[in-house]
């Protein structure tokens, strides 16, 4: 099961470098996330447009941790499906502007190839460009100076180079060139990066992920370009000690003074062995991020321009040993064991240990900088615990950093105890609970009277309802404010369930025959016949499929992904208006399940 | 200093139509339950401001993408709207409250 996302990558480059299949693209994503996480830190601290509240980088690798945890475990050969599961993953755990704006790139990119198996460099420029334009299209105004431009041109460059005939290699280079200058001008089209000395961060951010891109193509190993995550102490040991030669000590601080002149003090920090320095601010106040040996000389020379504020000296060889043993720790509870009752969700292990960094820039006093939201690694405010059963869900639920997971279902419903025990291992006080059972719900809402936590259950009767509650699930709004939403958002998606009658019955007045298929509604029989496709057909004309935008095909246990991919081709031929998802539930019992919404 | 409620509108609209996944803003009172997408010279209309003591509570109507994740979208506008209110005038703003008058739902 999930894990550690490195272990699985043994290859360290694709094999063909004319083509990239899916399993070489999950590489790429994963080469891209790896490198943003390595320098999150410093692009939270180029953070000030909208809002200087230096949670860029953080948002963008949150975003990211989404898409991957999304594709773990698809282990499909085609480019299309790993880059369709990726978009969708970042779409659910798009966190803040910048991580917004980068799952509709994700989304336009999976879009412009749909249907290949491999993709060629142009294949790749295209879709950046269709990212980019995606990316527009999802806002009145569009800011320039932001990572949509940053985007838009380095997708310029990344065509031309194609049509040109480059290789992967070479077309990633000449994108990053074209990304680098323009992040580089991002102060000349936005006056408040201008203002205060920075270039814009999510820019940066988009460039680094290109960049992670650029290394893996290169052939560097991916397990090698984050600083946590390892596979075993040793090796984490290994990656600290060069942390430490290069990086030393964190040190940020705000500088309160007169007349300070954002440029001379950062060719002086760098004089003094600084390494990544960030210096933003004005003349008056200014913060500085950057990475030393020698954290006093620094703090020395800051105190001879001013008054310092919010010191901050972290060491990173401690910080990187505690981070790699708390991953070690994660992983551990991370794996969505079916069988060994709750799951802690998998934030943690990405987020990272360290606090982001407080408000920067041109303001830094402004009363407006939102708090922080807690980091991922302290207990939430709520916390949620689902019924699951299946692999493929067991995975799709994973991918929501719940707060545990039962194992059950149709034919093997989980006990009232094994849903206490769940609720008691959550690490929040709040727990709301999602049965996606008829049957489960009952023993849920016993759960309820049986523990000191406060639970809500949701009476979701399906996995895909399930999923409908947990997309209006809100990490920063309170219990309350999401009960309703998640009890609001179960009407939202309709499901239908597809099985075998394995034995003569009557059903809801309706006589069926072993051996039939039959088809439920939201619950009730809808339809039944001796053929499984005219069956899934009428079930979802009844679901009222027609009239809804997305329709998703759960396969089951059985179902080989051959038999799913053509059973949705069939469904995308009767629904052309309609987009139309295969993804692997692993669900025992149905043999498909689908949702409409 | 006065800041008359019309001038934080404004402001708060500026800030939220450059909001990403914001598309459109709209009127707060549907015109016979339809939403009013508004001109923006018209924006300052989508946004209702109420002023508690020292304190501003702002409400605003917006359209968005449909393709988004709309709790993040709605949440960045609540950040980013009180962040452009109290910093263009000082003012301390208690409450953003974002109405999603629609989605837009593109082919």
């Amino acid at each position: 099961m999930a894990r550690n996302f490195f272990s699985r990558f043994t290859r360290t480059r694709p094999q063909r470098a004319s083509a990239l299949d899916g399993q070489d693209l999950k590489k790429a994503f994963l080469a891209g996330y790896a490198w943003l996480e390595r320098h999150k830190e410093a692009i939270n601290a180029l953070n000030v447009y909208p809002v200087p509240d230096g949670d860029t980088g953080k948002n963008m690798t949150l975003t990211m941790a989404a898409a991957m945890r999304a594709i773990s475990e698809v282990d499909d050969p085609s480019a299309s499906v790993v880059a369709r599961a990726f978009a969708r993953g970042a779409l659910m755990g798009a966190r803040g502007n910048s991580g917004s704006i980068l799952s509709q790139i994700l989304g336009g990119f999976s879009d412009s190839i749909a249907d290949k198996a491999t993709i060629t460099p142009l294949d790749f420029a295209n879709g950046l460009r269709q990212g980019a334009k995606s990316a527009y299209l999802c806002v009145e105004k569009p800011v320039e100076g932001t990572i949509l431009t940053v985007s838009r041109e380095a997708a310029e460059a990344a065509m031309e180079s194609a049509e040109r005939g480059a290789g992967f290699v070479q077309l990633l280079e000449d994108t990053m060139r074209a990304g680098n200058a323009s992040v580089a001008r991002t102060p000349d089209l936005l006056a408040k990066l201008k203002d205060a000395g920075v270039v814009d961060a999510g820019g940066q951010g988009y460039v680094t992920v290109l960049e992670g891109f650029l290394r893996y193509l290169q052939g560097a190993p991916v397990e090698q370009m984050a600083h946590a995550e390892r596979e075993t102490p040793t090796e984490a040991h290994r990656g600290i000690v060069e942390i430490e030669e290069e990086f030393g000590y964190e040190v940020v601080f705000l500088l309160r003074g007169e007349n300070l002149d954002v440029g001379a003090i950062r060719s002086a920090i760098n004089g003094m062995g600084g390494v990544s320095t960030v210096v933003a601010g004005d003349s008056q106040m200014l913060k500085v991020h950057t990475h030393t040996p020698t954290p006093g000389q620094i703090l020395d020379y800051g105190v001879s321009l001013g008054s310092l504020l919010d010191i901050n000296v972290e060491n990173l060889q401690e910080q990187s040993l505690e981070y790699a043993q708390e991953s070690a720790r994660e992983r551990g509870l991370t794996n969505l064991d079916l069988h060994g009752g709750a799951a802690h969700g998998g934030a943690a292990s990405v987020n990272g240990a360290r606090p982001a960094s407080a408000a920067i820039g041109a303001a830094p006093a402004a009363p407006a900088a939102p708090p922080e939201p807690a980091s991922a690694v302290e207990a939430r405010e709520v916390g949620v615990v689902a019924v699951v059963a299946g692999d493929g869900w067991a995975n799709i639920y994973g991918s929501y950093r719940l707060g545990g997971i039962v194992p059950g279902g149709q034919t093997m419903n989980p006990s009232t105890e094994d849903l206490l025990r769940a609720v008691e291992a959550c690490p929040s006080d709040r727990v709301i609970l999602l049965p996606n059972n008829s049957n489960i719900i009952m023993s849920a809402r016993q759960v309820a009277q049986l523990t000191q936590k406060q639970v809500h259950v949701t009476p979701t009767t399906s996995m895909p309802q399930g999923i409908a509650a947990l997309l209006a699930f809100n990490h920063q709004a309170d219990f309350a404010t999401n009960a309703a939403a998640m009890d609001k958002a179960i009407g939202d998606i309709a499901t239908g369930e597809l099985t075998q009658a394995v034995r003569d019955a009557q059903i809801d007045g309706v006589a069926v025959s072993a051996g039939d298929y039959i088809g439920l509604a939201n619950g009730k029989l809808a339809t039944s016949g001796r053929d499984q496709t005219e069956v899934l057909r009428d079930l979802l004309t009844r679901m009222g499929a027609g009239e809804r935008e997305l329709i998703t095909l759960f396969s089951g246990q059985d179902v080989s992904s051959a038999d799913a991919e053509a059973m949705a081709e069939r469904v995308r031929g009767w629904f052309p208006e309609q987009e139309v998802e295969a993804q692997r539930g692993g669900q025992p019992f149905y043999v498909y399940v689908v949702s409409a919404e | 200093m006065e800041v008359s409620a019309h001038a934080i509108a404004t402001i708060a609209a500026q800030a939220a139509i450059e909001c990403y996944g914001v598309v459109g803003i709209a009127s707060r009172r549907p015109r016979l339950g339809a939403v009013q997408r508004l001109a923006p010279e018209e924006y300052a209309r989508g946004v209702e401001v109420r002023f508690v003591e020292d304190h501003v509570v702002i409400e605003v109507g917006v359209i968005l993408e449909h393709r988004l994740r709309v709790v993040e979208v709605a949440h960045n506008i609540m950040v980013i709207v009180k962040y452009a209110v109290e910093q263009a005038l000082g003012l301390h703003v208690v409450q953003v409250n974002v109405n999603v008058q629609a989605l837009r739902v593109r082919e």
